[in-house]
């Protein structure tokens, strides 16, 4: 059986318009003005149990609004959804026990106590036994590696403890699916890192099925094998990441600054993008260039102030997913 | 009643995690709390001048009325704060989006959300009304009873007069100025003899505010014990919980069918 | 003439800034139904049980009006800005602009504290009307004379409330006082007129500033008499001289402090 089965679900969201002003205000009061917003727009897919699946897309995509449905928090407008067989709208509590949910940063450790504390007090809603808690906390720990963390007050914790504990506190319960709604979303590199690796390990360890929404393309090419790519609420791509990464995630792009003015011949894979005398921003193909030869070459340079590799953003890899559709239908 | 057993569990175990974070500031803990009490106190003396200068009754009150249903009053409000201080947060909650949270847990999504913060100052308003009564009415059992029936009560009513206006928001969006001011009536006909009152604002204080309900009844009770008043007193109260209740439910439905975010232009 | 000019342009800016932030009136005007409602029931229920002192009903209920609207009147928030400037150390970086910080709050917040008065008093004319009616044998031509000692009662209570905020230079915990001062407030003239104090505590408030912030004006607007206008606006003069030596006095005090240890 699948873990998660979604068939043709839309969307629409009935929004009410309110301008401006006290007049407007008292207006709308009486005679509400209401515009329709199509959120998510007839998509289908299917997860399999065990697997990590990525939702990617820009901001306002539909990705927020599809987890809240496959959570149960919305109720979609048209279509059937199943996790572990049930119906999320219908069942939001029983299945609410085999869930479990890490929302951005909407935290649901108490600020001012030490994380154990709330441990307990999520143990009791999902009417965990305190025997099997207890266990459940051990595990967790070493797992983690949380150990003194769990006696030191939450303010007192570092960004990266802080998500540790938040996404241990998501498994107490021992859910056969994690939710994770753009868990890496603020967060620095080396935490983003040890977030993605806490996934994985759980993923092996537990067989946790993994639904996660992210509009950072490093947390797919890392962790998952399956990426679906959403877009103004329809799914346009569907594909294992080994595709995808071939296709779309092959580039980075290199940001670097000199000391002195430059001249640059840009070797094969590498594309010059925009420059002045004392700096460039390069667009490499990672299946000719790598990272690290290209390195090499800039370094080879002399004079190198500053470098930043990142990411080309999603709404590149988007335009040139639709790229790549239209020139295979010619 | 497993339910009712699981929902006082819950209660219980939001209550010790509130009181200990409370502890962690204890010195602003304690200074709230003797604030609130102080403040509270500068009405008294207010109700000492008033019947110095007329001797009689005001509303039909004597001055150990005032005092009862000042001190059922500020016990109640107490109480409910310390329980569930959440109740005038419901609109943020609605607004940021944190209710979500509350809703991917198992438990009754109102109690779970209601329980999750406490107030600090609220300790004081729950210890001045039992100095209030022990001042005024030292062993007279059957005011002390009716008082402590008053905290229960008026506590529960309190919660749910603000988690309807709080609902509000749900059909209109913002309603937060809607939830303040049911709770500063509620607060101000609480505080006074209902019988300064009259007509229309008598019969809002039967029904859609039930501020009799909360310390006024009760106080009849004290100097007139009535069976009837009191099957009335706890069948009202039950029904108008009930109500906010479901209403809080409806109103959680339209949230879940996405119809109420709203953009301005 | 040019400091003037340089204060009468923070003045003006304020008020328009006063007028583009209404989003809070609408929540203060039902306030101060509320309260009005409110003080009108239980003091008509007074009234039905016996006579008080020295005021009709309807004076009684005109008197809660106009207290009510000083305390309205002065909802700028300054003590907690004061609060906020001094423990943020945000008040470091006005020490060199070119003006005095204690005129300069002064002349921000009295932008506030007119459009307060204008709005709130409209609200407390009319509710005052719709509940008792006008005050009998009042004279307009006095009414300029009130209005001087309502601006007065403002001031004071402004400036003590800025001395207030300022003392967080020494205190951690500076809130206490703040509500100890309002309950004050509250019970010496708000709530009460100062001729219903017993006689000994009518004699201490006589040398205290809080009747002359809202039972001094208040009294005025409801039985003006010449003794009565000669004996309390050269007192509240006098107050207001001394808040504003208060507020300089405990913000050089502080501000030294900031410039000898740097805060």
């Amino acid at each position: 059986m699948s873990a998660i089965h979604v068939e043709n679900l839309s969307k629409v969201y009935r929004t009410r318009i309110k301008e401006e002003g006290l007049k407007a205000s008292f207006k709308a009061l009486f005679k509400p003005v209401y515009k329709e917003v199509q959120a998510v727009d007839d998509i289908s897919f299917t997860v399999e149990q065990g697997e990590i699946l990525a939702f990617i897309g820009p901001n306002g995509a539909g990705k927020s609004t599809t987890i809240k449905m496959l959570t149960g928090i919305l109720h979609p407008t048209s279509g059937r959804i199943s996790v572990l067989g049930l119906d999320p709208a219908e069942e939001r509590k029983k299945l609410s026990y085999r869930i479990g949910t890490v929302f951005g940063q909407k935290s649901q450790l108490w600020f001012h106590l030490p994380p154990i504390d709330s441990f307990v007090l999520l143990g009791a809603i999902y009417d965990v036994d305190k025997k099997t808690l207890n266990k459940r906390i051990s595990e967790l720990t070493e797992l983690f590696e949380l150990g003194d963390i769990l006696q030191t007050p939450v303010r007192k914790l570092s960004l990266g403890q802080r998500i540790r504990c938040e996404v241990a506190a998501s498994l107490l319960h021992e859910p056969d699916i994690l939710f994770l709604d753009e868990p890496t979303i603020g967060l620095d590199v080396v935490v983003k890192q040890s977030i993605r690796q806490l996934i994985l390990r759980m993923n092996r360890e537990r067989g946790t099925t993994i639904f996660l929404t992210s509009h950072d393309a490093g947390d797919v090419e890392q962790i998952c094998k399956r990426a679906v790519v959403i877009d103004q609420g329809r799914i346009i791509l569907d594909q294992p990441i080994k595709n995808l990464k071939y296709h779309y995630l092959n580039r980075k792009i290199i940001a670097v600054r000199f000391e002195y003015p430059q001249h640059l011949e840009v070797p094969e894979g590498v594309k010059l993008e925009k420059s002045t005398d004392i700096s460039a921003r390069l667009s490499v193909d990672t299946r000719i260039c790598t990272i690290d030869s290209a390195m090499r070459w800039l370094i080879a340079q002399g004079g190198v102030a500053d470098i930043t590799v990142e990411n080309p953003p999603m709404e590149e890899i988007i335009a040139s997913i639709f790229r790549h559709k239209e020139g295979r239908i010619q | 009643m497993k339910n009712v057993k699981a929902i006082f569990r819950l209660i219980g175990l939001y209550f010790r995690l509130n009181l200990s974070s409370a502890m962690e500031y204890r010195g602003s803990f304690l200074l709230q709390a003797f604030g609130m009490a102080l403040s509270n106190g500068s009405f008294v003396f207010f109700w000492w001048i008033a019947f110095q200068q007329i001797k009689g009754t005001i509303g039909g009150y004597d001055f150990r009325d005032v005092m009862f249903i000042w001190a059922a009053a500020s016990s109640a409000y107490g109480a409910s704060h310390i329980l569930f201080a959440n109740m005038n947060a419901i609109t943020r909650l609605i607004a940021t989006g944190e209710l979500d949270t509350f809703l991917v847990q198992p438990k009754d999504t109102l109690i779970n959300l209601l329980c999750a913060r406490t107030s600090l100052s609220a300790w004081g308003d729950l210890a001045y009304g039992f100095i209030l009564m022990a001042l005024t009415h030292g062993r007279d059992a059957a005011a002390w009873g009716m008082f402590l029936l008053a905290i229960v009560i008026g506590g529960l009513l309190m919660t749910a007069i603000s988690v309807s206006a709080h609902t509000f928001t749900f059909y209109f969006g913002d309603a937060s100025l809607v939830g303040n001011m049911a709770m500063e009536f509620t607060i101000n006909f609480c505080i006074y003899p209902e019988g300064i009152y009259r007509g229309f604002v008598r019969v809002v204080m039967l029904s859609l505010i039930p501020t009799s309900f909360i310390v006024h009844i009760p106080l009849k009770l004290a100097r007139n014990f009535s069976p009837l008043w009191l099957v009335i007193l706890l069948a009202v109260s039950a029904l108008y919980c009930c109500l906010a209740y479901c209403f809080f439910y409806r109103g959680l439905k339209r949230y879940e069918s996405g119809n109420l975010i709203i953009t301005r232009m | 003439m040019k400091a003037f000019r340089k204060y009468w342009t923070i003045l003006r800016i304020s008020l328009q800034n006063a007028f583009v932030y209404r989003s809070n009136v609408l929540g203060g005007l039902v306030f101060f139904l509320i309260f009005m409602f409110v003080f009108f029931n239980l003091w008509r229920a007074i009234y039905q049980s016996g006579e008080v002192a020295g005021y009709s009903l309807v004076q009684m209920v005109w008197y809660l009006c106009m207290t009510e609207l000083i305390m309205f009147g002065c909802r700028t928030g300054i003590f907690s800005q004061m609060n906020e400037d001094v423990k943020s150390g945000s008040i470091a970086y006005q020490l060199n602009r070119p003006y005095h910080y204690v005129w300069y709050q002064f002349f921000n917040a009295l932008g506030g504290m007119v459009f307060n008065l204008l709005i709130y008093g409209l609200m407390a004319v009319i509710m005052a009307m719709i509940m008792v009616g006008p005050i009998p044998g009042f004279n307009f031509a006095t009414l300029p004379l009130s209005l001087i000692s309502m601006m007065l009662a403002m001031f004071i209570n402004f400036f003590f409330l800025m001395a207030l905020g300022l003392t967080a230079f020494r205190l951690e915990e500076n809130t206490a006082f703040y509500l100890i001062y309002q309950k004050l407030v509250f019970m010496l003239g708000m709530f009460i007129p100062v001729e219903f104090l017993p006689g000994w505590l009518q004699a201490i408030t006589r040398y205290l500033p809080f009747p002359y912030m809202t039972w001094a004006p208040a009294r005025l607007i409801v039985a003006f008499s010449w003794e009565l206008f000669w004996s309390v606006v050269p007192v509240q003069l006098l107050w207001f001289g001394l808040s504003v030596i208060l507020s300089m006095a405990i913000y050089r005090h502080g501000v030294a402090g900031i410039q000898a240890h740097g805060g």
